[in-house]
């Protein structure tokens, strides 16, 4: 076998996101990936909204919550499962006990379920059908390191936005641009409750404190800092845990982050002709006043300051280190090899934090290319990786887009936290997550094994990689779908 | 009050210096090697205060604020400290002596990153990524008439339970099932690659148990927008494992991040609330049948408390000590073990925080020691390394069992 059938190979489905065949990539493998960088294209798919679009449809529905005297009660629980609009709006909404919250549910679910599917769809099926699909790849990473998940309401009709609007555009210039677009998103304020922050000494909580003092009745509806965000950028999208910084810091940062929210009160008054309305605004009325001291260096009070601490993140060194650290894991081993991981790091100071060179650099960079599988596929790389090499087309995800990659474990667009996807062999390899793939794979197979020949596919999909155990398994399988099943279930297709 | 108590429970089980514990455990050895042991993880950083408010300590009304007003009141448990409201089946548990509430408990971590902490819980190190197995799966293999046998409710096996001996892990499953040639056949291919093979064959292992195959009734996959019925039905599920032999079962229930409005009576506070109490319910009634219940211990844990004060949304963010569930029929209840460090701006952690005052692996080694005997020298040494100095807390019932 020569050795360019091998990268052929391995740039199909280690980088890139599985191929039915390696004869379109030729000779040239880290060529062919390297034109493939730049900024993500536009999603295809019908009806997906904009940030803004989806915010103004959560205010629909606290609108028609409200209006509804029945839902009265429940109307507080849509706002709050996890959205907690009732902070947002002052003294808003009152604390009447709630009869029927399933209902509201139902109705929150129902009133979302046309956009969440739409961005479901358009995230799978782009990844399925693109002719970039190491750009795709990069667009997922980074769309789980700034993770934004509709497991929490807030977020609810906003995570395909956030992917679209923040990180597909943003992911071929430098890190500092990627991080303030994702930071400053509609969906990443809602998402970790800087929507509801308020300076402790802001002029909102100052007046609400008043107002309850005129009346004691009234429950203090806000009274000052929600640290989730400010947390989280430190240890989740910058310096990481070990990056040296301390509660005071998170404070500081927090109070920073203050004022940067999503005007819903202003479209809950203004709902039919909101379009007007920036999804993202500075209401200085919330900021915190005074300067603030995040990582040693003084910040003025103000709009200017969250850029400035986001340059300054940007430019940390442990931000080198942890960004490089989490790509280098993502495209070649769970353990990443303490080499690569330092060229990278080393590109990314020396050009200031510019994207495209850390992916070059990964590219050209021998570690990349061994040719033991080291990563195994996430459930949803699995799904889109069989899509693609069956070319079954966007009609795979045409109903419950996300059914199967939700079998197996990993719901798409809805991390459980922050921390977004596990990125290691482990997480995935529990038994019945396996046997679920086995089941899924069944599934696929019987669909569509008796006209799939798995083993022509097996040697023209994978290449050099596919070992002869593995052909031969194929070879003496019982029927074409049961060929088919061992063919997607084969470690040198499970791994990467 | 609240001083005279604190006084009483610092004579019973303070101080890792002295190590009390370890002089009050009463080892069973003769009925050990059929107990069960389930480990819960309430992911998100459970509010403890919530869930079991200190409603004696002179500063809780002030610092809590509406978070310390309940819509109807508390389930005392004695003087000083009470249930949540929401929790009405474990105070019965109380009542009848299967429930110890640890309060003002955590892990050697100190900072506030739910992910480390996590680490730190599952691990069992001091540190976060110190140790990249699980204190339980090092506890399988070492316990007494070990390897056991043990489950995992969910899709993946979580760090806690990874270690030298293989694990079952189960969730429900709208799939069809694979043709058994099949699955022959995929295990020969597999021959190449252990890891893959261990899965399978496992997962194969369990299917072929009678009854144990699809579960129709089962509501769809756990960790759903809601979650509580498939929670419930998890905690059943779980009793099922445990009926047919797993000696160990771990799940789940997550949600716990409470930043925003968690007073509300039906946010997600308060529905974790009820599903926390319905799946112990459910656990208890799958284990009561063949007096299991009698022979298990329960461990209800989370990554870290939350500040006592809350945040500018009625919510609470990060904090440090929190609140710990030991329950079961082996379990000696109707306690509440805290060295109570006081709710005062002066007594907390950092101003903030509920200060830790007892380390958790001190139940921990309590519940392995006693319950399913793992010797003291592989506690100290392999299952919780640096623990050694805590001794073992108390919590089986006296040798009767």
């Amino acid at each position: 076998m020569r050795s360019s059938d091998t990268h052929a190979a391995i740039a199909a489905h280690r980088f890139g996101l599985g191929e039915s065949s390696l004869n379109a990539i030729g000779g040239d493998a880290p060529g062919w990936l390297l034109q493939q960088l730049g900024p993500a294209p536009p999603q295809t798919g019908v009806g997906l909204v904009s940030g803004a679009e989806g915010i103004r449809r959560f205010a629909q529905f606290i609108a028609s919550q409200r209006r509804n005297p029945a839902a009265i009660g429940s109307a507080q629980t849509g706002a709050s499962m996890g959205a907690s609009t009732g902070a947002s709006m002052g003294a808003g909404i009152g604390g009447t006990a709630a009869s029927d919250t399933r209902s509201t549910e139902q109705q929150f679910g129902e009133h979302f379920r046309a956009i969440v599917q739409a961005d479901l769809r358009a995230r799978l099926s782009t990844a399925a059908l693109s002719t970039r699909p190491f750009t795709e790849r990069l667009a997922l990473f980074w769309a789980n390191h700034f993770t934004v998940s509709m497991a929490k309401a807030s977020a609810r009709g906003l995570v395909g936005a956030f992917e679209r609007e923040a990180i597909r555009p943003n992911m071929a210039g430098n890190f500092e641009q990627l991080l303030k677009a994702a930071v400053q998103h509609a969906g990443m304020l809602r998402y970790l409750d800087n929507d509801h922050s308020a300076g402790p000494d802001s002029a909102i909580v100052l007046r609400l404190a008043r107002r309850q003092r005129a009346d004691a009745q009234a429950p203090p509806r806000l009274t000052g800092l929600n640290e989730n965000l400010a947390r989280e950028i430190l240890e989740l999208h910058t310096v990481g845990a070990t990056g040296g910084y301390s509660q005071a810091d998170v404070t500081a940062f927090a109070q920073v982050l203050t004022g940067w929210r999503v005007p819903l009160q202003r479209l809950l008054a203004q709902p039919a002709d909101a379009q007007g309305v920036q999804p993202v605004q500075f209401d200085a009325a919330w900021h915190q006043p005074g300067d603030k001291v995040v990582l040693g260096r003084r910040y003025a009070e103000g709009p200017q300051a969250l850029d400035q601490v986001l340059h300054d993140l940007a430019a940390h060194p442990a931000t080198a280190r942890f960004v490089s650290t989490k790509l280098v894991r993502h495209l070649v081993a769970d353990d990443p090899p303490p080499a690569l991981v330092a060229r990278l790091e080393a590109s990314f100071l020396a050009t200031g934090g510019d994207l495209p060179s850390l992916y070059r650099s990964l590219v050209q960079s021998p570690e990349a290319w061994a040719p033991q599988q080291a990563k195994l596929k996430t459930p949803e790389e699995f799904v889109i990786s069989t899509v693609r090499v069956l070319n079954l087309g966007e009609q795979a995800f045409a109903r419950q887009a996300d059914g199967a990659v939700n079998q197996m474990g990993q719901r798409v667009q809805a991390a459980p936290s922050p921390a977004g996807w596990p990125d290691r062999a482990e997480e995935w390899l529990g038994p019945d997550a396996v046997w679920k793939r086995l089941e899924w794979a069944t599934r696929v197979a019987g669909l569509v094994g008796r006209q799939a020949d798995a083993r022509a596919l097996a040697r023209a999909s994978l290449g050099p990689l596919l070992q002869d155990d593995t052909l031969r398994q194929i070879e003496r399988a019982a029927d074409g779908p049961q060929a088919l099943t061992l063919m997607l279930m084969a470690p040198e297709f499970q791994r990467r | 009050m609240m001083q005279d108590r604190r006084q009483l429970l610092k004579s019973l089980l303070v101080g890792a210096a002295c190590a009390p514990w370890a002089s009050l455990s009463v080892a069973a050895p003769q009925s050990t090697d059929n107990n069960r042991f389930v480990l819960i993880i309430l992911r998100g950083g459970m509010d403890g205060l919530t869930a079991v408010p200190a409603i004696g300590d002179p500063a809780f009304a002030d610092a809590r604020g509406v978070l310390g007003q309940f819509a109807s009141a508390p389930l005392a448990l004695d003087n000083s400290f009470a249930l949540h409201p929401l929790l009405p089946q474990l105070h019965a548990m109380y009542g009848r002596g299967e429930l110890a509430v640890l309060h003002a408990v955590g892990l050697p971590y100190r900072e506030r990153s739910h992910f480390d902490a996590q680490q730190v819980l599952e691990s069992g190190g001091t540190r976060p990524h110190e140790i990249t197995s699980g204190w339980l799966g090092r506890a399988l293999a070492l316990a007494g008439g070990g390897p056991l046998s043990a489950v995992a409710l969910e899709t993946a096996v979580p760090l806690v339970l990874r270690g030298p001996t293989a694990v079952d892990s189960w969730a429900p499953s709208a799939l069809p099932e694979p043709a058994p040639d099949l699955v022959a056949r995929l295990a020969q291919m597999y021959r190449q690659d252990p890891a893959l093979a261990q899965a399978l064959a496992r997962a194969q292992g369990l299917r072929a148990q009678p009854g144990m195959a699809a579960n129709p009734s089962m509501p769809g996959a756990p960790g759903a927008y809601g979650g509580g019925r498939a929670a419930v039905a998890l905690a059943t599920k779980a009793a099922d494992f445990l009926q047919r032999g797993s000696r160990v079962a771990v799940m789940d229930l997550g949600g716990w991040d409470s930043h925003t409005n968690q007073m509300l009576p039906n946010g997600a506070m308060s529905n974790n609330l009820r599903t926390l109490d319905a799946s112990l319910a459910a656990l208890r009634d799958g284990l009561q049948p063949g007096g299991v219940w009698a022979r298990t211990a329960v461990l209800v844990v989370t990554e870290f408390g939350r500040e006592v004060v809350p945040n500018g949304n009625l919510g609470t963010d990060h904090g440090t000590g929190g609140v710990a569930f030991v329950l079961g029929g082996a379990v000696h209840g109707g306690r509440v073990l805290s060295d109570w460090p006081g709710l005062a701006r002066k007594d907390r952690f950092e101003g903030r925080d509920l200060r830790i005052t007892s380390d958790l692996r001190a139940a921990m080694r309590g519940l392995l020691s006693d319950h399913l005997r793992v010797p003291r020298a592989a506690l100290d040494a392999l299952v919780l390394p640096g623990s050694a100095s805590l001794g073992a807390l108390d919590l089986l019932r006296q040798a009767a069992a």
